[in-house]
Order: C-alpha cells, then sequence, then structure tokens
C-alpha cells in the first residue's frame, strides 16, 4: 500500500470535499480538549484545525490584533478563507488565543448570517473529582447538539468503538515513536511530525491503514547515521515540519518530542469503563498530559520531558515557544533548573507561526549541536 | 522622610522590601496630602488600611492569605485572615518604573517576554526576595488569563505554603455557578483546615454584607457620571480598580461615600471635573495604572473626562439570600466570574460587548478609546469587535493605544500623550 499520503502535511480540503460528498459533515477542531471520539461516533469527519502554510494571516490580524499568538491567528485566517470546507468547527477553551479564535468566528457568523455550526466546549484546567462531571456535562452537550447536527445517534457502543479506533492509531504511533529509539532511526523528526500531522486531516479508519503500511515498511528504509545530536523539541503548537527540518540539517536529529501535534497529541490508550462511556472519556481528555494549560501538570509535563530524555537518549533539548503564548511561555521558571540538575542541556527559542527567523533559528541550532554532541 | 528616589534605591539594593516600601510612601504622601489637599485625604486611606494591614498581619495573630486572580475573599475574611490580592504588587509599584524593570526583567530569566507585566513582577519580585512578607496560605484561580494561570501554579511550586485553586469556567451559566459553588464549599473545607477554625457564618454574612454595600455605592458613584457634566474625574476609575483587594471590606464602602460625597457636592455646585467639558471619553479598556496621570492632563488640555470604562464598570451581582447557603456560594461564583479584569475583558467577548454598548447608552460618550495592556493579548483579540459595534451603533471610531500597564518602558507617558492629543487634533476636533 502506498503510504505517501502520510508524508503530505499541507492543509487540503480532499478529505473533507470526500467526505461531504457522501452527505456527512465535517467540522474542525480547536486544540486537543475537544475529543474525536465524539465526532467519529457521529459519523462526522474531525479535522483539527492548524496553520501549516499560512503566510499571510493579515485579515485574522485585524480581528485577533498583532499581539495574538500567530499560531491561532493563522487558524481564524484559513477559516476566514474558507480553506477546509469545513461544515463548522468545534473549540474548547484550550487557551485564550483558541478562546477568542471562536469569538471571533462566531461573531462573524452571527454578522454573515452563515449559519455555521461554530460551538465552544468548557474544558477544566484541573482534574478532580469536581472538574470532570463538569467536563462530562460539557460533552454531554456536545454529543447532544452533534445529534441533532447530523440527525445520527450517539450511543454508548459507537462511542466505544471509536474509542478502541483511537486507541489503535495511538498504538500505531507509539510504534512509531519507537523508531526513533534506535541508534541509528530510519526516520527523521520533520517526516515523524508530518505522519502525526496527517492524522489531523484524513478520516482515522484511513489514517490507521496508512501508517500499518508505513510501519510495516519501516525496516527497507535507510537508516540515518550522519546525525551528530539526538534532540528532543517541546514547546508550543508546532505543526510546521520544515522547523524541524532547519534544526535537522545543522545536523541534529529530533527523536523526541512532546508536542501537541505530535506524540502527546496521541497519548496512551484510553480505557472505557462501561458503566460509564462519557464519563470515561472525560476523565481522559482531563488526565492525558498534553498541554502545560492544564493547571495540575506541570511537573508531570516536566518528569515526562526527563523520562524521554532518558528513554530516546537525547543530548539536549530545544524548547521553541510561540510569542505571545503564554501557555507554553511560562514553563521554564521550573524547568530549566530541573534540566539542569540532570545535566540536559537546553536551547530556547522564540518562534512566530511564519518562517521568517529561520536563519536565526539555523545559527542557534547549530550553535547548540556542536555544544551537546558527543564523540563516538 | 526620604523622598521617592531614596527609598527606590534601597529597595532596588535589597535594603528594603516591597510592603515596607509601599507602606512608608503611602504615608508620605499621606502627610503631603494633610498640608496640601486635606480634603482628599480618603483617597489614600483605603491604601494604607490593606498595606498596613498586610504588612501586620502576623504581628495581629492573623494567617496571611495571598491571592491570585479572582477568589472569594469573603471567605477569607470570614476565617479571619488577611488577603493579600497579589497584584496589589503591580498596582503599587507602576508608577515606580525602576522597580518594575527590576523585577520584570528577572522574571524574563525564565518566563517569555509577552507575559503580562503584572505576573511577570509578581513572580519576579518573589524570585528576588523582595515582598517583605510571607504568606501561610495561597489561594489561586485559573482566571483571569493564559498569564497568570500559567504564573500561578509556578508561584504554588516556588512559594511552596499549602494551596488552594479554583477552575473557573469560560462561559458564564448556571452550570457554572453551580460548579463554582462546589469548589467553594471545598476552598471553606480547606480554609477549616488551615486555620483550625469552623466557618462563622454569621461573619461571613457580615462580609458580604460589605459587600453589597459596597457594590451599591460603586453603582451610585457610576450613576452620578451620567450627569453632566462628569462630577467625578477619570483617574477615580482607576482607583475603583482596587475593589478586588477590598471589595467586602468597610473601608471600601468609606471610600464610595466619599466619593459619592464629593460627586454630588460638584453636582449641586454646577460643576464637572472639567472646568468646560466637551468631551465624555467611554473607556473600551482602561489599562493606564502606571500613568493616571494622564486622566487629568486630557481633562486640562482637551475638557475631555473619562465617563466610564469597562474595567470597573459591573453588573447587578449582590447577595440577596444571605442565610441561603447555596445561594450565596452561587452568587460568590457569579462574582469570580465578574470582577475587574475578567468581566468583559477576559471572559467571552459578548460581555464585553455588551458592557460597552451599555456605557454608550447611559453616559452619553462622545469619544470612544481603547487603552489596552499589551499583556492582556485576549483583550486585543476582541477590540475589533467591540470597537466595530461601536462604530456601527453609536459612529464614533474608537482610538486605540497599546500601553503596559505596569512597565513604564514600553511606552512613555509623553508617547501616550502624542497619541492622544493626535487623535483629538485631527478626528475628535475635526
Ligand atoms: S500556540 Fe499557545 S497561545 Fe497559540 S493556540 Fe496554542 S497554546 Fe494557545
Ligand atoms: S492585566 Fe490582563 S494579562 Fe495581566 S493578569 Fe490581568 S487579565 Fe491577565
Amino acid at each position: 500500500m502506498n503510504h505517501q499520503k502520510l508524508f503530505e502535511s499541507d492543509i487540503s480540503s480532499e478529505a473533507a470535499k470526500e467526505w461531504r460528498s457522501k452527505g456527512k459533515k465535517v467540522l474542525g477542531v480547536i486544540c486537543c480538549h475537544v475529543p474525536e471520539e465524539i465526532f467519529y461516533a457521529a459519523d462526522v469527519l474531525p479535522i483539527r484545525m492548524r496553520a501549516t502554510g499560512c503566510v499571510d494571516s493579515s485579515e485574522a490580524e485585524t480581528w485577533m490584533s498583532s499581539f495574538s499568538c500567530s499560531f491561532a491567528k493563522a487558524m481564524l485566517q484559513y477559516w476566514l478563507d474558507g480553506t477546509y470546507e469545513l461544515d463548522g468547527f468545534v473549540t474548547s477553551d484550550g487557551c485564550l488565543m483558541a478562546a477568542r479564535v471562536f469569538d471571533n468566528a462566531a461573531y462573524i457568523n452571527e454578522r454573515e448570517k452563515k449559519g455555521q455550526f461554530i460551538r465552544q466546549i468548557g474544558a477544566p484546567r484541573k482534574r478532580s473529582p469536581r472538574t470532570i462531571p463538569f467536563y462530562k456535562a460539557e460533552l454531554a452537550d456536545l454529543v447532544d447538539e452533534l445529534e441533532k447536527f447530523t440527525g445520527s445517534k450517539i450511543t454508548d457502543e459507537k462511542l466505544k468503538e471509536a474509542a478502541a479506533k483511537y486507541n489503535e492509531a495511538r498504538a500505531l504511533v507509539s510504534q512509531l515513536y519507537e523508531l526513533r529509539k534506535e541508534k541509528n532511526p530510519v526516520i527523521s523528526g520533520a517526516d515523524t511530525l508530518r505522519i502525526t500531522l496527517a492524522a489531523t486531516n484524513m478520516p482515522i479508519d484511513e489514517y490507521i491503514e496508512l501508517l500499518k503500511a508505513f510501519l510495516a515498511d519501516a525496516k527497507n528504509r535507510t537508516p540515518i547515521t550522519d546525525a551528530r545530536a539526538r534532540i528532543m523539541v517541546i514547546g508550543s503548537a508546532l505543526d510546521n515540519p520544515e522547523y524541524l527540518e532547519v534544526i535537522e540539517e545543522k545536523g541534529g536529529i529530533v527523536v523526541a518530542d512532546a508536542l501537541c501535534f505530535g506524540n502527546r497529541g496521541f497519548g496512551e490508550p484510553l480505557v472505557v469503563d462501561d458503566k460509564d462511556v462519557l464519563g470515561s472519556i472525560a476523565d481522559y481528555y482531563l488526565s492525558r498530559l498534553v498541554c502545560p494549560r492544564m493547571m495540575d501538570k506541570h511537573e508531570e509535563m516536566h518528569d515526562f520531558i526527563i523520562k524521554s530524555v532518558r528513554e530516546y537518549n537525547v543530548d539536549g533539548v530545544i524548547y521553541q515557544r510561540m510569542q505571545n503564548c503564554e501557555v507554553w511561555g511560562g514553563e521554564n521558571v521550573l524547568l530549566e533548573q530541573k534540566l539542569k540538575n540532570q545535566g540536559i542541556p537546553l536551547l530556547t527559542v522564540e518562534r512566530e507561526e511564519q518562517m521568517a527567523n529561520a536563519g536565526q533559528l539555523a545559527v542557534r541550532a547549530e550553535a547548540f549541536i556542536e555544544m551537546i554532541e558527543k564523540e563516538d | 522622610m526620604a523622598d521617592v528616589k531614596n527609598l527606590e534605591e534601597l529597595v532596588l539594593k535589597g535594603e528594603m522590601t516591597i510592603v515596607e516600601f509601599a507602606c512608608t510612601k503611602i504615608d508620605g504622601s499621606i502627610e503631603r496630602m494633610k498640608e496640601r489637599n486635606p480634603e482628599m485625604l480618603w483617597t489614600m486611606e483605603i491604601q494604607k488600611f490593606m498595606w498596613d494591614g498586610y504588612r501586620d498581619a502576623h504581628k495581629n495573630g492573623k494567617k496571611l492569605v495571598f491571592y491570585g486572580g479572582s477568589v472569594p475573599t469573603e471567605i477569607i475574611a470570614a476565617f479571619d485572615c488577611v488577603g493579600f490580592y497579589m497584584d496589589t504588587i503591580p498596582f503599587r509599584l507602576s508608577t515606580n518604573p525602576a522597580l518594575t524593570a527590576k523585577y520584570i526583567d528577572e522574571a524574563e530569566k525564565y518566563v517569555a517576554p509577552s507575559m503580562c507585566g503584572l505576573d511577570k513582577t509578581e513572580l519576579g519580585a518573589w524570585l528576588c526576595g523582595a515582598y517583605g512578607i510571607k504568606p501561610d496560605i495561597f489561594v489561586y484561580n485559573s482566571v483571569p488569563c493564559d498569564s497568570s494561570r500559567i504564573a500561578y501554579p509556578a508561584l504554588e511550586k516556588i512559594i511552596g505554603v499549602p494551596t488552594f485553586s479554583f477552575d473557573t469556567p469560560f462561559r458564564r451559566d448556571e452550570r457554572g455557578a453551580e460548579y463554582l459553588a462546589d469548589q467553594i464549599e471545598d476552598f471553606i473545607a480547606f480554609m477549616e483546615e488551615h486555620t483550625g477554625n469552623k466557618l462563622d457564618w454569621d461573619k461571613l454574612k457580615y462580609y458580604m454584607e460589605n459587600a453589597n454595600r459596597n457594590f451599591e455605592l460603586q453603582r451610585k458613584c457610576a450613576d452620578l457620571r451620567k450627569h453632566k457634566p462628569c462630577p467625578l474625574p477619570g483617574r477615580l476609575l482607576v482607583l475603583n480598580g482596587t475593589t478586588n483587594a477590598a471589595a467586602c471590606y468597610p473601608i471600601m464602602g468609606d471610600l464610595y461615600e466619599s466619593e459619592l460625597e464629593v460627586g454630588q457636592m460638584m453636582i449641586d455646585l454646577g460643576m464637572g471635573a472639567c472646568p468646560d467639558e466637551k468631551y465624555r471619553i467611554a473607556m473600551l479598556q482602561n489599562m493606564i495604572w502606571g500613568n493616571a496621570g494622564i486622566m487629568d492632563w486630557m481633562q486640562k488640555e482637551y475638557n475631555a473626562v473619562a465617563v466610564m470604562d469597562a474595567f470597573g464598570f459591573q453588573g447587578d451581582i449582590i447577595y440577596e439570600h444571605m442565610d441561603d447557603r447555596r445561594d450565596c456560594l452561587k452568587v460568590m461564583g457569579k462574582k469570580i466570574q465578574n470582577n475587574p479584569m475578567i468581566h468583559g475583558a477576559s471572559g467571552p467577548s459578548e460581555h464585553h460587548i455588551k458592557m460597552v454598548d451599555e456605557i454608550f447608552e447611559q453616559y452619553d460618550a462622545n469619544v470612544s478609546m481603547f487603552l489596552g495592556h499589551v499583556g492582556c493579548k485576549h483583550t486585543w483579540a476582541s477590540a475589533k469587535m467591540v470597537s466595530d459595534m461601536v462604530q456601527e451603533k453609536y459612529g464614533l471610531p474608537t482610538l486605540f493605544i497599546d500601553l503596559d500597564a505596569i512597565d513604564g518602558r514600553y511606552k512613555s507617558s509623553d508617547e501616550i500623550k502624542a497619541q492622544i492629543k493626535e487623535y483629538f487634533e485631527t478626528v475628535v476636533m475635526q
């Protein structure tokens, strides 16, 4: 099976068009606290919205100002442009920038009487016996709304089936990440990101088949032997493989990440309690370690980073933070010292969605790689 | 008394703490005011009450509770604790740019420069060991914004005292009020555990009654501003922003009583904050804390008075059934979602739009300004929706000025004035 489609990370409306041609709905999803399982159960294609390749978000900037995160602005821009050809989108109040994408889009939708399905669910910022029922109630509202929107009933059975399907994808992505633990991995960081990004823009069934094919074929790939340093990348939403390419062109190989479009967007399997299926989904999404928007998960995220450094034999961590992304922007207060205590080198770089400062990244990445590379 | 520059030097060298600095500075201002402007002493009394209270909490045998963001201060007070609203540090230091610069630079060793100057100042000052007080308890909330909800968990780890955190939903509805009421129950249990006292409902009632009184007085002051000419100066809008820290104490009501008295007297005398009021400014955002003198300057220079802002302007959330515990806790929840810093600006944009609309409807404003703090990216991301509404419904263009409410290095007072001047001369006065 040709799995080339896994490497096409540019945004296209192809999947949406095809899905809609069958008379079914396609909805965008913003950020990691909108469970895609619910969409699958409603036979809706969820497209996780991103900003890859957006070179001009000036219209969105007039709505969100120059002080907003450029990833969020570019998502709004693609929405305004109709790039995805969606029937609407669902967000959580992931961060305030994502919340404002919702506010502005909902405002424009109302003003221009477009009648698109634009919804927001509240996602708590802590996991506790108080927060899980709240979130579950928000998800139940989403279930109701999707049922009305699609006319199809979302049963527990369908949700369980969806969870199993997404778990299959999660397991395959973790096999993909296993490949990167090798001394000479057969896949670069940029290509791994392309593969995880592909999941955002195609039906999960298709993704699973393609990824299985890729994994079956992986042993035939040529190992990468010329990398001078093994790198982990952490930080703000990163949906641009070229960013990692700049680092890899300077002799590093990105072998691990804590990115919401990478490893963290998949996470561990969702364990369903038959007695409370929606509650299990709510609990899972509040427990999943994906984004420092969760106020009670900073330490866990730091521990995950340190554990990954060990497991993937990482030489140094690159922490990229999007300008005006406060969610990731404050992570260094405790992390830097922890990494120092563990003897793990750290490079902090500022970034914008549009790759205007690739030259500067190249210079800094090269200097960092030189500093951390080990003699064999 | 040493002058402010000398005091600043001492703080910069680490020889004086921020709390000592604030108390000494306030005492000095009071002395000067007694000589030059004794009728305005009430504007300083609240500050003295607050800062002396923080400094002397332990001496007075009270536990000190630091809090970040919007929390139910009535409960902190009912447990006989002194609540210290952490934002009062950056508010207080915003007129001392050398100090805020030091703490902001310290914080920026770790956090992204785009983080809000308030949070950076709080964090940096703590990392420098400059507060001069240490809490027994820390409480914070997931509101108002991304900056604070990242800074507070970090402070929780660094400060290392028993901590309680609230999660506040973005949307405002019944579910959210119930959710917050549940968490307030948990907070009460937490306070009982860490103070060793049971919640005394009568004491809580006392503070809720105070909060109601203050709220009603605040509304009356706001109503006075509808009068033409506006009897109260724009600067007082900035002062009223302190409601967060003192919203349930009698002293806040005393401040409003005095404000009302002055306002009423001005009306009786047929006088306004401007000698010849021409322009009534609605502030869509009003984060000019470090440069509040600009309000006076606009009054003098252009006969333009800020009549109301979307920062301190509030809705009608009062305690109605004081013996109904659940109802009271739900009201507290709603207050959490609606206090200054959160209400319009960092909740759903529709609230901000609605509030600004009400201001225009009620205050007959003929100038629209958005003095936005660069830290509040979320407010900027609503700005077009809000100003479009003002343009479409009231036919007024809005002046946008980006400033840093705390970090004086971002834009000087002269630069802000120049932007305002240009706007008046090329738009408003044409
Ligand atoms: S990159 Fe940061 S600010 Fe931007 S949408 Fe993601 S979490 Fe929010
Ligand atoms: S001023 Fe704005 S950015 Fe700063 S803490 Fe308040 S809401 Fe957040």
